[in-house]
Parts: C-alpha cells; sequence; structure tokens
C-alpha cells in the first residue's frame, strides 16, 4: 500500500472514531451546561431554627414563615415582617388543625408548670394543658386519627404521652428508654396510625388508643420518619442509624423492606421526587461526614440512584422543581453552611455559602413568589433560586469533534507530503561481469577471514554469526545481481527455510536459528 | 484540598514536560550524543564495488536525499506546537464557562485529543530527524578520489564502509572478566576494508579498524550498608588500528627496507607495530592511540609504506 494513503486511512478511522463518541455525548443528553442561581430576598436575624415551616398560620390565605428554635418562635408575613414573637423555655412544635377552625394552628410543647402544651391560632395563644406527666420535650406531632385529632408528646426519655384537642390525657406509654428521635403520621390500611422511635434504636407503632401495632429494635437512631412511598394506602419507616444502616420497614408489620449500610452516621432523610415519576418516589439520605445518596422505591424495594457529597454533616434536604421540568431538585445544607443542589443525576451545582451551618431548608411561597428558605445559626434568608442554561449546548461535542478531526486530517497531509525516510544500506555496485566476479572474490576472502578470526578466538560467537551472515546476504545480492544482469553463475548461497538467513549450499543446519533443513 | 494540589502539581510537570517536548521538537534540538558523551552520527552502511566516480556521486545522492527527507519535514516542526496551542485554546472556553458558572469538560476533552495529536505528529517529525553524516563518510570519499588515478583502468574499489557503530554486539571480539568478576568487552570495528588492483599492477588491501573497551554495568554491593547499587557502563578507551597489505608487481618493484618506515616508527598518527615483506608481499600493522584518525593520515600512511618499494628500470 502506498506510503501516502497510509496516514489518510489511519486519520479516517480516527475521524470516525473521534466524530461517533462526539455524537453519542451530543445524542445522549450528558452534555449541559446549565447553572442554578440565587438571589436573597430579604432576611432576618433568627439562630439556630429547629423547625422552619412556610405555612398559612394566620388564616389569611396567605403562606407565612413560621420558626422555631430552642428559645422561642416567630412568624414573618410574605415581605419578612415579624408578625408574632413568643419566647419558651425549650420548646418543640409542630403545625395542624387543632380546633378544626380550618387553619394550621401551632402547638408548642415546653417547659412551663411542668410540661405544658400551648395552642397558637390564628395569633392567639391558649394554654392546652400543662404539668403533664412527661418529661424535657422532645417531639410533638398532631394526628388526625378517624376519632379526632390528637397531638402525641415524646420526651428525651422515650415517654410518650397523647392528648385529645382539648388537653385531656387519653394514652401514655414507652418506646424505648432515650430521647425520642422520630414521630410520624403511618398509615395501615389507610388508617392513620403513629411511628414513634427513640435513640436507643427501639421503634413502636401505635394505634389511636395507644395500642401498639408493632415494635421492633435496630442499631442506635438518628433519624425516623414516614412516608406512603407507593401510595398504597400503607407507609413504609424509613430510618437512618447511628452507625450508617440505612432501613425501610413496612409500617403493617415491621418487616424490613430493604436496608443498605452507608458507612457513615445518618443525619437526614427526606423524600424529594427526583425522577418525576410518581409510580415510584425517591429517598434522599444524608450523612453525619457529608455523603449523599438517593434511593428510588418502586412499592416493594429500592435502588440506590446516585451518591454525592458535601463537605460537611449534611443537616437538611429539601425538593424543589426549579427548572421546571417535572422533577424535583434536592436542595441540600450541611454543617459548614454550603448549599447545594442536586439534579435528578446527581451533578452537584453550589448555591451561595452561608457563614455559619445550615439548620432548616423549607420551600414555598411567600408573597406570591417561590422562595428557598434557608436558616442557618444567625439568621433566616429567602432566597429566589434560579435555573439558566446555554441553548444547543448538548451539540458542542459535535463542534469540538469536527475540529479534531480537522486538525488530524491536516497532520495526515503533512505526515503524507513527508518522503520516506531513506535506508541507511548503501549498494554502490558496477554491473559488470568483472566487476561482479571482483566482489564476488573480495566478499569470499572476507568470509575466510572471519572464520579464520573465529578460529584463532579474536571474535565472539554472537558476533561471528552476525558478519556472517552479513556477508553471505551480500553474497546472496551478489548471486542476484549476476543473474539480473544476465550472466551465468554457480549458485553457492540459499536462504534457510525456517528463519531467512543466507546459507553456504551442502548445509544441513542452519547456524543462525539453529534447525535441521531437510531439503 | 492535598490530593487537588497534588494532582494540579502532576497536571503541571505533564504540561510544561510536553511544551518543552515540543518546543524542542520545533526548535530541532535533539540529543546527539550516547551514554558516553560520544556524538552519534547517522548508521550508514556502504557496500562499495563500483568504479570511483560511480562511488562518489553514488554517496553524495546519498547524503542529498536524506537531506531532502530531513527538510521536507523541518518546514512543520512548529505545527506541533501550534496544535498544542489550540489545545490550550480549547480548554480555555470551558474556563471561561466555568467563570460564568457551568460546568463543561468537553473542551477540555478536545484539547487533550488535540495534544495527543500534536505527540503524535511530533513524534512522527522527529522519525525523520536523520544525525549528522559522520567525518569519516566524507574522509573515505576524499580516498576514494584520491586513489582513483591510481586504479587500473576498468577495475571497480572493493569493500565496505561500516558506520553503523563501533560497540554493536555483533563486533564483540571478546569478553574478559577481573578480579571483581567485572566484565569488560572488546570491540573491533572494521569501518573501512578496501581492496583495490592498482595502475602499477599491485593489488592494494586496506583495512581501518576501531579497537574499543567498554565495562558492562554491574551491581555492586556497599559494605557499609549492604545496599546493592547499579553501577552504569564505563566507555574504557579506543584506538584505530590501520592494516595494509600489498600484494607488489615483481615486474615493476622491488621491496627495499629502509629505516624511516619500519617496525616502531611514528608515520603521522600511526605507528607501525608489524612489517613483514615475505614473498613479495607487504604486510603492515598499524596502530593510533587517537579515537580518530583522518583520511590525510591514512593517505599520508599509504605514501610512506610506498617508500618500501623501489621501481624497476624499465
Amino acid at each position: 500500500m502506498s506510503r501516502k494513503i497510509i496516514p489518510f486511512i489511519v486519520a479516517f478511522v480516527l475521524i470516525c472514531l473521534v466524530m461517533v463518541v462526539a455524537g453519542v455525548f451530543a445524542f445522549s443528553g450528558a452534555v449541559t451546561a446549565e447553572k442554578f442561581g440565587s438571589t436573597v430576598a430579604w432576611s432576618q436575624p433568627f439562630a439556630a431554627a429547629e423547625s422552619m415551616k412556610v405555612i398559612d398560620v394566620t388564616g389569611d390565605g396567605q403562606d407565612d414563615l413560621f420558626i422555631q428554635n430552642s428559645s422561642g418562635l416567630n412568624v414573618y408575613d410574605g415581605s419578612g415582617t415579624s408578625i408574632l414573637g413568643l419566647d419558651y423555655a425549650s420548646p418543640k412544635t409542630t403545625l395542624g388543625d387543632v380546633n378544626g377552625d380550618g387553619s394550621e394552628d401551632i402547638i408548642v410543647y415546653y417547659m412551663g408548670v411542668g410540661a405544658a402544651v400551648d395552642v397558637i391560632s390564628k395569633s392567639s395563644v391558649s394554654n392546652l394543658a400543662q404539668a403533664l406527666s412527661i418529661g424535657f420535650p422532645s417531639r410533638v406531632a398532631v394526628l388526625r386519627f378517624a376519632s379526632g385529632s390528637q397531638i402525641v408528646l415524646g420526651d428525651n426519655g422515650g415517654g410518650v404521652l397523647a392528648l385529645s384537642a382539648d388537653g385531656a390525657s387519653l394514652w401514655s406509654g414507652n418506646v424505648g428508654s432515650a430521647e425520642i428521635r422520630g414521630m410520624d403520621d403511618a398509615l395501615i390500611g389507610g388508617a392513620v396510625n403513629v411511628a414513634i422511635a427513640s435513640n436507643d434504636g427501639t421503634i413502636t407503632v401505635f394505634n389511636s388508643s395507644g395500642e401498639t401495632v408493632w415494635a421492633g429494635s435496630q442499631e442506635q437512631l438518628r433519624r425516623m420518619r414516614a412516608f406512603d412511598l407507593n401510595a398504597d394506602g400503607n407507609s413504609e419507616i424509613i430510618t437512618g442509624g447511628e452507625y450508617g444502616l440505612f432501613r425501610i420497614y413496612s409500617a403493617v408489620d415491621g418487616s424490613i423492606l430493604f436496608e443498605k449500610s452507608l458507612g457513615q452516621a445518618v443525619s437526614e432523610v427526606r423524600e424529594v421526587e427526583l425522577n418525576g415519576d410518581p409510580s415510584s418516589r425517591e429517598i434522599v439520605v444524608g450523612g453525619k461526614d457529608g455523603g449523599v445518596w438517593a434511593f428510588s422505591f418502586n412499592g416493594s424495594t429500592a435502588s440506590q440512584m446516585w451518591t454525592g457529597s458535601l463537605s460537611d454533616k449534611v443537616t437538611e434536604i429539601a425538593g424543589l422543581d426549579i427548572n421546571e421540568d417535572g422533577k424535583q431538585e434536592a436542595v441540600i445544607g450541611d454543617d459548614a453552611g454550603n448549599v447545594a443542589i442536586f439534579t435528578d443525576n446527581g451533578t452537584r451545582n453550589n448555591l451561595p455559602d452561608h457563614s455559619s451551618g445550615i439548620t432548616r431548608i423549607d420551600i414555598g411561597k411567600l408573597g406570591g413568589e417561590r422562595y428557598v428558605v434557608v436558616a442557618d445559626g444567625s439568621e433566616v434568608q429567602t432566597n429566589k433560586v434560579n435555573f439558566s442554561s446555554i441553548p444547543g449546548f448538548q451539540f458542542t461535542p459535535l463542534v469540538v469533534g469536527l475540529i479534531v478531526s480537522a486538525v488530524i486530517l491536516v497532520i495526515a497531509a503533512i505526515l503524507a507530503s513527508i518522503p520516506a525516510r531513506p535506508e541507511m544500506k548503501l549498494s554502490l555496485q558496477d554491473k559488470s561481469r568483472e566487476s561482479l566476479e571482483a566482489e564476488r572474490r573480495m566478499l569470499k576472502e572476507s568470509i575466510a577471514d572471519v572464520e579464520r578470526l573465529r578460529k584463532a578466538g579474536e571474535v565472539s560467537g554472537d558476533a561471528y554469526l552476525s558478519r556472517l551472515k552479513r556477508l553471505r546476504g551480500d553474497l546472496a545480492e551478489n548471486e542476484a545481481a549476476f543473474k539480473s544482469a544476465g550472466h551465468q553463475v554457480k549458485a553457492e548461497t540459499f536462504a534457510c527455510p525456517h528463519c531467512g538467513g543466507t546459507l553456504e549450499l551442502g548445509m544441513d543446519k542452519c547456524e543462525y536459528c539453529g534447525q535441521v533443513i531437510l531439503a | 484540598m492535598e490530593a487537588f494540589l497534588c494532582g494540579t502539581a502532576i497536571a503541571g510537570i505533564i504540561v510544561i514536560s510536553l511544551f518543552f517536548y515540543l518546543l524542542n521538537t520545533a526548535r530541532k534540538k535533539v540529543k546527539t550524543t550516547n551514554q558516553f558523551g560520544k556524538k552519534e552520527f547517522a548508521p550508514v552502511y556502504v557496500s562499495i564495488a563500483d568504479k570511483p566516480d560511480a562511488i562518489i556521486r553514488g554517496m553524495n545522492k546519498f547524503v542529498t536525499e536524506t537531506q531532502k527527507t530531513e527538510t521536507s519535514g523541518d518546514k512543520w516542526r512548529w505545527i506541533p506546537l501550534l496544535i498544542f496551542f489550540a489545545g490550550i485554546g480549547l480548554m480555555l472556553v470551558d474556563v471561561l464557562l466555568f467563570l460564568l458558572g457551568y460546568t463543561s469538560f468537553v473542551f477540555i476533552i478536545g484539547g487533550f485529543v488535540l495534544w495527543i495529536a500534536a505527540i503524535v505528529m511530533a513524534r512522527s517529525l522527529r522519525k525523520s530527524d536523520i544525525l549528522d553524516f559522520s567525518p569519516r563518510y566524507h574522509g573515505t570519499k576524499e580516498i576514494l578520489h584520491t586513489l582513483r588515478d591510481d586504479l587500473k583502468p576498468g577495475t571497480t574499489f572493493l569493500g565496505h564502509l561500516d558506520l553503523t557503530g563501533s560497540m554493536l554486539q555483533n563486533k564483540v571480539a571478546r569478553e574478559t572478566k577481573d578480579t571483581q568478576q567485572r566484565t569488560t568487552q572488546h570491540f573491533s570495528d572494521p569501518w573501512l576494508s578496501l581492496k583495490a588492483k592498482l595502475y602499477d599492477g599491485n593489488v592494494l588491501r586496506l583495512t581501518a579498524m576501531q579497537k574499543t573497551k567498554k565495562r558492562k554495568s554491574y551491581w555492586k554491593r556497599s559494605r557499609i550498608s549492604g545496599k546493592s547499587k547499579l553501577k552504569p557502563e564505563k566507555f574504557k578507551g579506543s584506538q584505530q588500528e590501520l592494516k595494509v597489505r600489498i600484494v607488489v608487481n615483481p615486474e615493476a618493484y622491488a621491496i627495499r627496507p629502509n629505516h624511516t618506515f619500519s617496525t616502531g616508527k611514528d608515520v603521522g598518527k600511526y605507528r607501525v607495530e608489524q612489517l613483514n615483506t615475505d614473498g613479495g608481499i607487504i604486510n603492515i600493522l598499524a596502530v593510533s592511540p587517537f579515537e580518530e584518525v583522518a583520511q590525510t593520515d591514512i593517505l599520508a600512511f599509504l605514501k610512506s609504506a610506498y617508500s618500501l618499494l623501489e621501481r624497476k628500470a624499465a
């Protein structure tokens, strides 16, 4: 094949390869240029929020921002103006319509005259109960049982107490003997029950009468949440352990549907609709060392979608469809003040950092605008999150592929234009019979010389063979020159059928390769 | 952070190395010395069996052809460096996108592929580089040119000019070991061999040979720490030998030994080690302690050797 053609063939193959790869990247949608940004709408000083929710607590039809920390609670309207501010000692709060007036009430479980519960309805505070036989506040939830709403309190010693909407004690119990770390409504056959978990790993599901439906235990527990992931009327209870155990239980009987060890303590678990497919729900899990995992639950078990990371302990996870593609993005904050958005495929996009650790994140409409509300160690901030992308960017691999292909083609053309490097062996031979015969004599003398040197021990075995091979090769060339010039010559050499080395006629063993020559 | 800095440092070293490799390709700055610091030359082997003018023409043509190959590659030597910069330009697009808040690696990958293409092209261009021709190549032409009128009409010079290297494995004459079991290789390189039937009826045989010694690399164990250390190869010296054999035409010459050209005498860079004139054949072995001898030294020696001949009266 011509030396000028080969570079172009190689170039053609490479160009095909480059363009195929570029095409795969371009048409798979894997290449995008997208970014998320945020602008601060307003912020208010508020230290270390423990609970935060965008919800209408004033009954005016407009959502407000409810926020609570270890010394009290505040409610801000859509423009950030404080409309309620109350001090409490070590309060725990929840939201729910206790009095049946159609608007959300704030239920505060705090240490007043003993353990006490207040209900704040439309900014009006009323004491529901006090001197309750329960310990230091840890969790509170409003459960809408079929028999009526109940306020369930959990203390830091595993004690549980249920109150009626008017403050009367209904039932009590114990879940382990450590701090209650999770309390959520769990559906069983469509009926509301309450799932409660304590720090020592005990999980118990109670019905509306306070009877235990089932109880179980696992490794020390940090988080417990209940969701009906497949909307079959039976909730799934999700737990995160102190030593990395991530489990999904069936709320019906406590059977384990899925479990995985994540290698670090689970610090947060939330449901986020990542893939936009309502037939499956996704769970995003945050770890104490910054690990982030996304799982998809299909109704019977879960599978891992992707993993990512932040630089510190994940403190909060929230879901929001920022780019309006029908899929929620996970907005995740960590203890170092970083806030990042993870898309459905796990791509991380950072939002501006905060000066202190993120404590709570919630999403909702304030004053008609959709905001991501972020609370850190010192303030609460409402952010307008935006999304932008470069249109047509997915085709840039094709552009890059074309540039690379053009360069490859240029290189091939240049290399084809360079003549072949000449062989470093030059034979200057006169074709006359006399000259060829003289050359033949000279070569035979040289061969005799080399053999004499070998006998005298003046040349090593390898060097002898190498020189002999070259001289015999020259002799064979001389014979060929004789023939091509049309002169008669008695052939004295032949080529070894095994290695191709030139040998003298009559030899039955090749000196170069050691093979026996039969013919 | 440490991993990032380490990765950045490694990437930086690779990029700088690549830049200088391509820059040296562009400036045609290549290493031309061997491990002993000796200049290396084009490894040419010339088989000689032709008339002197044809040999000289052939040798000149060969030089022209190799230079043509080299110069045809020279005009493209800056292209790999330009491709390297084009790769950087492509990568900067991603840097710009990053500054604008977007994350993209498409242009970085493209730039990287361009760098690979630049390396491939630079290597191909370097392959077209040819080392300088040895002074022996041009010196041999001078010898042939000088002797051209002394050649019997219609005959040819026979022999070879072997400039493939003096320390090749196929030129090992013998190996010796010293008391410490270190191996020394003795090389024998007959780089020029010429036979010619002369105008005066004499037959001249000339062999120029370089003899070289090299100690092979070996492992040496330290007596104190017990660690083994690889000692590199060492060049132990080189000398030139010249063998001249003249079969004298008894009808034209009588051999007359003289004092100016006898055993032990210095003739130019050579010293006559052996001289034998038995049977009407002059055999001379001369040795030069110099690593290189010029064509003028060889020609001067031949001229001196002819002082042993006395022309008979017609």
